[in-house]
């Protein structure tokens, strides 16, 4: 049976509700193909089944299992590269020219998914720096549990390492751990992955001299964007860079960053006094 | 595991490992999800359940060569089979697909699936080409990991068997 | 632009190919690496090749061997796309002068994205 219309607004309401994310209509087809392994999970035929189920006993678990599968996107590594070119061509040499020899770097990947993001950034950085593992530090949050576990855990399918990951740094940092691939251990102690949700109060961390927030704010309302802006800008150094997705700007949204261009990426830093 | 081996009473596993000692049936059928969804597609899912095999089945299978031996045999019903070859080749599927097409689309699947099991085990092992035809015999019945599956409701069995007799036991 | 498809599995050069014409590629295959010198003797020399590992005849790292040896065919692009998925394999093939590795089963997207870290994903469809 495919989902009604009454099925799908309540899972909107819900996604929207629990994480800010707005689904647009149109979206029948994620809704159905990213909740029929839950259906399946708990022992049900389909979609409508499991709204119809989940809506007349609420639980906690079965409604964070559907805000998690909403709300997380299959990563390639290189997805997008060029905001991970900008950080080792023009990023990094500043912060290193700015900052003393003994100072961590603090990097912030806020919405890490099953890791991606965050070892490419230590990938990058592992061969840029002789001394990495103790120059950089690199946070990994995000809002699924599910994730956060898979970021820890630095194990990636077949399918997953054929995404974008560029072979010699496959053969580099991975090795074979059966039918998965494991990233290596240094990097792994590189990367502090926890649970973070954008749009609530922020954890104390930071603060970052880098921050990737990339194809996160696209989901939110306006006035969440902003809120998710000013929280982050009060956890970066006042000379960092954030770098955003491709398709989305802070321009329009929160006129306290200053845009710069780097190649054929843009950076963001935070204006002064602003 | 220990190091130390008085070497009395030695069982068989001690000394060449069956397949059962290096993977479980999870570890197949995550190598066979994976195969299905990039290959036949997206929304293609195997459901781990047996079925009746139909009296007219084929099989498609790579040699693994290396610490262990043996094959990864997909066996399934001749009209499966075709169905298969079908979705693996969508839109470049001919009108009549031939018996070629059908061994080498098949073929290709075991090379696939053969592939991920093989980067599985203790290496270093080779792999064969694909062979398709009559299933090769199970020779230790011991030595064999298989799961059942169906996809679209038809059966198909994925077996992971050893390609040498069961050690004499000694005395 | 053009592509050498080398594969001795019909099935995986009608895929392979099938994604390099909806990209715009000019694709012709081989069905193993004999062939595919045989291709590149005519003097069609593409800009990418994608290569089977095991084949009968001439397997894919004796074929990369074979084009690296031979500096008329220096910028073409050599991208492995064998179900040989092995730490050691990997490094093999690299050393042997392969760019770039596609480990079987891949999507059509995994495939793209690989040819976007080659430099030849045409722009037009990059998105």
């Amino acid at each position: 049976m495919s989902l009604t219309a009454t099925s799908f607004d309540w899972v909107r309401e819900l996604v929207r509700k629990e994480s800010a994310i707005v689904l647009q209509p149109g979206k029948e087809y994620l809704v159905e193909a990213r909740l029929l392994p839950i259906a399946r999970q708990m022992g049900l035929p389909d979609v409508a089944k499991l709204v119809e189920t989940v809506r007349s006993r609420p639980d906690a678990d079965s409604t964070r299992k559907i805000v998690e599968a909403l709300t997380t996107n299959e990563t390639s590594w290189f997805r997008d590269g060029d905001p991970f070119t900008a950080l080792t061509s023009t990023v990094l040499p500043q912060l290193l020219a700015a900052r003393g020899a003994n100072e961590r770097l603090q990097i912030w990947s806020a919405a890490s998914s099953s890791g991606q993001e965050p070892y490419t950034i230590a990938m990058l950085l592992d061969d840029a720096l002789p001394n990495a593992a103790t120059r950089v530090s690199i946070t990994a949050t995000d809002l699924s549990r599910e994730m956060v576990a898979r970021t820890k855990a630095g194990r990636f399918s077949q399918l997953e390492v054929n995404r974008g990951l560029p072979a010699p740094m496959l053969v580099r940092h991975f090795q074979r751990a059966g039918t998965e691939w494991e990233v290596s251990p240094n990097l792994r102690r590189m990367v502090n992955a926890s649970e973070c949700n954008l749009a609530a109060p922020l954890p104390r961390m930071g603060p970052f001299d880098v921050v990737y927030l990339r194809n996160v704010l696209i989901y939110f309302d306006l006035p969440t964007k902003q809120s998710i802006l000013r929280r982050v800008r009060d956890l970066m150094r006042p000379d960092g860079w954030l770098f955003l997705g491709a398709a989305e700007t802070t321009l329009g949204v929160d006129d306290s960053w200053e845009r710069v261009v780097i190649g054929r990426s843009s950076a963001y830093r935070p204006l002064k006094g602003a | 595991m220990t190091a130390q081996d008085t070497g009395e009473r030695r069982r068989t596993s001690d000394a060449r490992p069956v397949i059962t000692d290096l993977m479980d049936e999870g570890t197949i059928l995550a190598v066979a999800e994976e195969a299905w969804v990039s290959l036949v597609g997206e929304e293609e899912v195997l459901v781990p359940l047996a079925g009746e095999l139909p009296a007219d089945v084929v099989s498609s299978w790579v040699d693994v060569v290396g610490p262990w031996t043996g094959s990864v045999v997909l066996t399934t019903g001749q009209a499966t089979a075709e169905a298969l070859s079908r979705a693996l080749l969508r839109e470049a599927a001919p009108e009549v697909l031939e018996p070629e097409d059908v061994e080498d689309a098949f073929g290709e699947i075991a090379n696939v699936v053969g592939g991920s099991v093989k980067a599985a085990l203790p290496g270093p092992s080779g792999l064969s080409l694909p062979q398709v035809g009559h299933a090769p015999l199970v020779r230790n019945p011991v030595d064999v990991c298989r799961v059942d599956v169906l996809w679209r409701g038809e059966p198909l069995t994925i077996s992971v068997q050893g390609a040498l007799p069961p050690l004499p036991a000694s005395h | 632009m053009r592509a050498l498809v080398i594969d001795d599995s019909r099935a995986m050069r009608r895929i392979v190919t099938g994604i390099l014409t909806d990209l715009g590629y000019e694709v012709r295959d081989a069905g193993h690496g004999g062939e595919g010198l045989d291709v590149l003797n005519e003097g069609w020399v593409p800009d990418l090749a994608t290569i089977d590992w095991n084949m009968p005849v001439m397997d894919g790292l004796q074929f990369v061997s074979a084009v690296r040896s031979n500096p008329a065919w220096r910028r073409m692009t050599m991208m492995m796309v064998t179900s040989e998925s092995e730490h050691t394999q990997i490094v093999r093939a690299l050393a042997a002068g392969a760019h770039e590795y596609m480990i079987k089963p891949f999507t059509a997207d995994a495939f793209r994205d690989k040819l976007a870290l080659l430099g030849l994903l045409p722009q037009e469809v990059a998105l």
